[in-house]
């Protein structure tokens, strides 16, 4: 009798569940190296404006120990680090090694250093114990964890009592037109953008692919609650490209 | 589990926000132009050390929306948002906050909580010294930063010599020409003779009182 292997999306394709995990390792890998330009022309910049809304939202102070979980290269962890002060903590997080190291970098070269941690971690089974941190972020990343139920689970189990989760996560654009173009921009001249800038176009066509893949506000505000937060909600940005989920657990 | 119902409080109050661009670049303009003055200033903004790890609220009229001023070692950041309450809070106007370093007071001003805390800051922003010219000689060169801050400089002067022949004229004019206002001596002498006549009318009005209770 044939067993079929349990399967995961990989942007638009099937893959076996164990090589969700090495494939998005691969993506990262090629595209460590040019991910904050790409960011940049293929947001128009808007993505610093989506972080900054978050960071300001998340109404930290100085004294907090903040997970910046998937936090690549640390857009996020600098200017938590710059909030929390001597007394804080932020913890940048990923899964993958050369996004770590260029996030180390670009923070050392900036002056953070002190208050920030760094490790690689599956998102799906947090090194951390329960109980441990005042703030929780995961910034364009989880879209490409293989489990996003069991990291929810586990962002929950991180938290403090009071505590708060922020998933900031493209999304699905809520304006029909807008929608058109959007599908057109992502799946036309992204991934062209990223055979021009970083000479990768696969792994662009897979971000792309991967956003779509991605549950859509209700969905991943459902997703949640199961996991066990008391209270969520969502905020979308510029007509739902990107949402920002937050998540209590008191 | 817990609820710890101060933690969550303040962001509880913006759950349902949009995204509040004039906020956000308000906020984001003043942390950028608050930490290069700090940069530029003479004394590298010694003067925030005693707020380090603070937190100030600063509500700057008519925006309702307090803006959150964090101090730590490496900057001073500004957000909108807060968990808990702020140490101290300021209320002022927008543009009294703006003319701060010209005006080096923050007048109509109210200070709640740590009180002593939000004048440690509000007198530290008045103490930042900023060398403008040495600044723009780093790009232009010291002869041309001498000429640019001599004309600025000159400029104030101007304004300022202005402002005082224009006052002083039309006081005289107002005093002395057409007489529509008094001089100061003018209100001293009247308000003088409005005290002289208030105590002769109560040392009348004791003798009359002695007179009626003697007869």
């Amino acid at each position: 009798m044939s067993q079929t292997k349990p399967t995961i999306d990989f942007g638009f394709t099937e893959v076996p569940l164990q090589e969700k995990v090495k494939k998005v390792k691969g993506v990262f890998d090629s595209v460590a190296g040019n991910y904050d330009i790409m960011n940049d022309v293929m947001s128009l910049g808007v993505h610093r404006l989506w972080k900054r809304h978050t960071i300001e939202l998340s109404g930290i102070r100085p004294g907090k120990v903040v997970l910046d979980l998937a936090g690549g290269t640390g857009d996020l962890t600098k200017e938590f680090a710059k909030r929390v002060g001597k007394e804080g903590k932020v913890v940048l997080a990923d899964i993958n090694e050369s996004m770590v190291r260029v996030g180390r970098d670009r923070l050392i070269n900036a002056g953070i250093a002190g208050n920030v941690e760094y490790t690689i971690t599956n998102a799906e089974a947090l090194a951390f114990p329960d109980n441990t941190f005042d703030l929780a972020t995961i910034a364009f990343g989880l879209r490409n964890v293989t489990n996003k139920d069991k990291a929810l689970e586990e962002l929950y189990r991180v938290l403090k009592p009071g505590g708060q989760l922020m998933i900031l996560e493209f999304s699905k654009v809520t304006q029909p037109l807008f929608a058109k173009f959007y599908d057109f921009y992502s799946f036309n001249i992204l991934p062209k953008m990223g055979k021009l800038i970083a000479n990768d176009e696969a792994s662009y066509q897979y971000l792309a692919e991967s956003i779509r893949m991605h549950p859509d506000q209700e969905t991943l505000k459902q997703m949640m609650l199961t996991a066990g937060f008391d209270k969520a909600e969502y905020l979308n940005m510029n007509e739902g490209i990107v949402a920002l989920h937050r998540g209590w657990k008191y | 589990m817990s609820h710890n119902t101060n933690e969550t409080h303040a962001s509880d109050q913006r759950t349902n926000s949009e995204l509040d661009l004039p906020l956000l670049s308000l906020s984001k303009t003043i942390e950028s132009v608050l930490n290069t003055a700090v940069r530029l200033d003479e004394m590298e903004g010694q003067s925030f050390l005693s707020l380090e790890d603070k937190v100030i609220a600063v509500t700057l009229s008519p925006i309702k929306q307090p803006l959150y001023f964090l101090f730590t070692k490496s900057m001073i950041a500004v957000q909108s948002s807060l968990v808990g309450e702020a140490d101290a809070s300021i209320q002022t106007h927008l543009l009294d906050f703006v003319r701060l370093p010209l005006n080096h007071a923050l007048p109509n001003t109210t200070l709640s909580g740590d009180t002593q805390l939000a004048q440690y800051f509000i007198d530290a922003l008045c103490s930042l010294d900023i060398d403008w010219e040495e600044q723009l000689s780093h790009y232009t060169g010291d002869l041309i930063a001498f000429k640019v801050g001599h004309g600025i400089r000159s400029l104030f002067n101007t304004q300022q010599g202005v402002k005082d022949t224009v006052s002083q004229t039309l006081k005289e004019f107002l005093q002395f020409e057409i007489e529509a206002v008094p001089t100061q001596s003018q209100v001293k002498r009247f308000c003088q003779g409005v005290d002289d006549i208030t105590t002769q009318t109560n040392v009348l009005e004791a003798r009359i009182n002695t007179l009626l209770t003697t007869s």
